[in-house]
């Protein structure tokens, strides 16, 4: 079922694991060469940049091509001739991307990754416009119109399981936002609907991981998992998912109309119920992107509390949860510290992987990048009444006007 | 073969000790868990909160809090952050120094920040410089360099790096007639003058890791400035020459050394420098689409290439 061997793809994992361990000087350099000859590895894998590159013009080669196609071959193409065509381009994607790896034993090169993506994008726009009406109809309850967003979470959950693409499972659920709306025009129903089916997917991945605890898939299912408790947090927490937010951010008025009383105070105890719950899951399992997705949550129950609630922010609300962050973070750390080794229950604040001084180093640099962007005025700005733009935001978006 | 029972091979071959086979053997079952980036995460959010709080709080109650407050507020918790990094510093070093604690790095990150915004209060209420902001925004730049070097602290130092782009914004927006020609002239001059304090600085061995973070961001600057020139209508080719030199100099720099990412900007701002000139004229949307897929297969085979002699993994 998976394009890729068992053996191949722990062999990578391996590998990966010594890179990191002889970088931390665990391994000596003889150790390493001879462990290193032992896990050798027919697939084909690049850097990140390179990656990220190869997917881009992949993308524009593709897209350009069946736009070439069109242009030459029709001179006004009817809507059904499009929609059948794209889904043949969908198809001969797929087939390419399986190619890419199969001959060319490509594993995260960008390439095979975005004629995958191709395809699953062909064939939703492809369906859509061969059998329904237009690529720009919103959805509305009744008839067939949920196979399209179905079609593309199915394939891309397919693309997932076949490739192994953390990000096609972020995909499928995605798709899975536009079902409830062909299915039912009430606002709660939707919610419920999406928020079931992530459930469903919750259950289907718990049920299956523990069996690869200690294999390379562990990595893959955990991204899934963080990204559905993301997914039924996001969709249970209506002043994130109802798009009220935006409106009401800052002031008092509630997002109380187009849902019933009772379903409303439900999602505002689920909001509060949920980051805990996940949480424990993620350190009970010492899962890092579920921890992660459980501190995410919880952050943005804190910040959306009172929107819920219906009261009135205050411009020390950030300062508070800043506070409150740090706080914690230095609680935890703390804590970590008294323990013989600087270990307790398993956890220790310790740097233990070159992974983490390699993300940390692309934060930097990352921030290192907006921050010129964000503090450099605009020309118009002069005079008495110039809007300071220097100095406070480096990054983070905090602005003095004073 | 997992992980595990590889391990457990090794060691019965000797290839690694008991202790070690211990060791990785945990690792790889998470036991220890590092939190490290999860607590270094939470606490960049937590200043990037806090100061942003802050500047709002300051701006929306400076009238009833009074500027005596506000400064001696700001004063205060300014006061603690720095006493706090100047009394744990460890003794300075041209090389890359590990902070001393966990918050150390955040604490100096937050001092920065708090200095900005209480900088910003005190010249719009006071006006001491009567509107020359860019003065203030030098002055920045040149203690968040030295706060910086002091604490090898690169957060800081994009900070500094910041503050010095918005000197040359600020510095321009006076002029009585600015337009993108200057702006762009002064983006280069910019990333220049960073790039080529890094790279002397990085010569001397002065916190030579920095290197990185002035390389990164004189090259998108760069990039987006020269880009600009190429977007205009007229004396294009001249932007375009100085484009595709720089972009020769980044892949030849991130082949030599290894930073792919050089190669990414090389690969991507060239791209989109060349199709915007011979693109522009054409009126053909066969032709233009025709262009995008006899471009993209030559790029993507050279950019195949690249990656399989100089980006493999594995």
């Amino acid at each position: 079922m998976r394009a890729y061997s068992a053996s191949s793809e722990e062999a990578l994992r391996t590998r990966d694991l010594l890179k990191d361990w002889r970088g931390e000087g665990l391994l000596t350099a003889e150790q390493y060469q001879r462990m290193e000859q032992e896990t050798v590895c027919e697939l084909r894998r690049t850097n990140i940049f390179l990656r990220l590159v190869l997917f881009l013009f992949t993308l524009i080669i593709v897209g350009a091509a069946v736009g070439l196609f069109f242009a030459v071959f029709f001179s006004h193409p009817g809507e059904q001739t499009i929609g059948i065509f794209l889904l043949i381009f969908a198809a001969l994607s797929y087939a390419a991307a399986e190619i890419a790896v199969s001959q060319a034993q490509l594993y995260r090169y960008g390439i095979e990754e975005a004629l995958a993506a191709c395809s699953v994008g062909f064939l939703c726009v492809g369906m859509q416009v061969a059998f329904f009406s237009g690529l720009f109809s919103s959805p509305t309850p009744g008839g067939t119109g949920y196979l399209v967003p179905a079609a593309g979470a199915i394939v891309s959950l397919w693309i997932w399981h076949r490739f192994g693409l953390p990000y096609a499972s972020l995909g499928a659920m995605i798709f899975v936002v536009w079902l409830p709306g062909y299915w039912t025009s009430s606002p709660s129903g939707q919610h419920l609907i999406v928020a079931a089916f992530y459930s469903a997917g919750l259950v289907t991945v718990a049920a299956v991981r523990p069996r690869h605890r200690f294999t390379y898939l562990n990595n893959e299912y955990s991204i899934a998992e963080a990204f559905l408790w993301l997914g039924i947090y996001l969709a249970i927490n209506l002043q994130l998912s109802s798009g009220n937010l935006l409106g009401h951010w800052w002031g008092s008025s509630r997002a109380t109309t187009e849902f019933s009383r009772p379903f409303y105070w439900a999602t505002w105890v689920l909001i509060w119920g949920l980051p805990p719950v996940v949480l424990a899951r993620g350190l009970r399992r010492k899962d890092r992107f579920v921890i992660a997705v459980g501190a995410i949550a919880a952050i943005l129950t804190l910040v959306t509390n009172k929107p819920y609630l219906g009261w009135q922010r205050h411009t020390w609300d950030p300062m508070m949860l800043g506070a409150l962050l740090i706080g914690v973070a230095l609680l935890i750390r703390l804590w970590l510290a008294k323990g013989p080794g600087g270990i307790r229950h398993g956890f220790t604040a310790q740097r233990l992987s070159g992974k983490d001084k390699r993300w940390m180093n692309a934060g930097v640099a990352t921030i290192g990048l907006v921050s010129p962007n964000i503090m450099t005025p605009s020309p118009q700005t002069g005079g008495p009444d110039i809007h300071f733009g220097g100095g406070d935001s480096g990054g983070g978006g905090a602005t003095s006007d004073f | 073969m997992t992980i595990l029972t590889r391990l457990e091979q090794w060691k019965e071959h000797g290839i690694i000790s008991s202790e070690q086979h211990a060791l990785l053997a945990g690792l790889s079952r998470g036991e220890p868990f590092s939190i490290f980036l999860e607590l270094n995460i939470l606490l960049y959010a937590g200043v990037l909160a806090f100061v942003a709080g802050l500047g709002w709080t300051v701006s929306t109650w400076s009238q009833q809090l009074g500027d005596a407050v506000v400064l001696t507020l700001l004063s205060t918790m300014l006061a603690a952050c720095f006493w706090y990094c100047f009394s744990l510093a460890p003794t300075w070093s041209p090389g890359e120094t590990p902070p001393p604690g966990l918050v150390f790095d955040y604490v100096l990150y937050l001092g920065s920040l708090i200095w900005s915004v209480e900088l910003a209060y005190f010249e719009t209420r006071f006006h001491l410089l009567s509107g020359q902001w860019d003065f203030y925004l030098l002055a920045t730049a040149g203690l968040f360099s030295f706060l910086a070097y002091r604490f090898d602290n690169r957060f800081v130092l994009s900070l500094a790096l910041s503050a010095l782009a918005g000197w040359f914004g600020l510095t321009i927006s006076h002029w009585p007639s600015h337009q993108d020609a200057t702006y762009r002239q002064y983006a280069i001059l910019y990333s220049l003058m960073v790039g080529g304090v890094g790279a002397a600085l990085q010569r001397r061995g002065l916190k030579p890791h920095f290197f990185g973070t002035y390389l990164n961001i004189a090259a998108n600057v760069l990039f987006w400035a020269l880009l600009s020139g190429v977007f205009n209508r007229e004396g294009n080719l001249v932007w375009l020459l100085c484009l595709l030199a720089a972009c020769g100099a980044s892949l030849a720099w991130g082949l030599k050394r290894r930073q792919f990412s050089f190669v990414a900007y090389a690969a991507v701002y060239g791209y989109v420098g060349v199709s915007a000139v011979l693109i522009r004229d054409m009126n053909d949307g066969t032709a233009v689409l025709g262009y995008f897929v006899f471009t993209g297969v030559a790029m993507l085979v050279m950019l195949f290439q690249i990656a399989r002699r100089f980006g493999r993994e594995a």
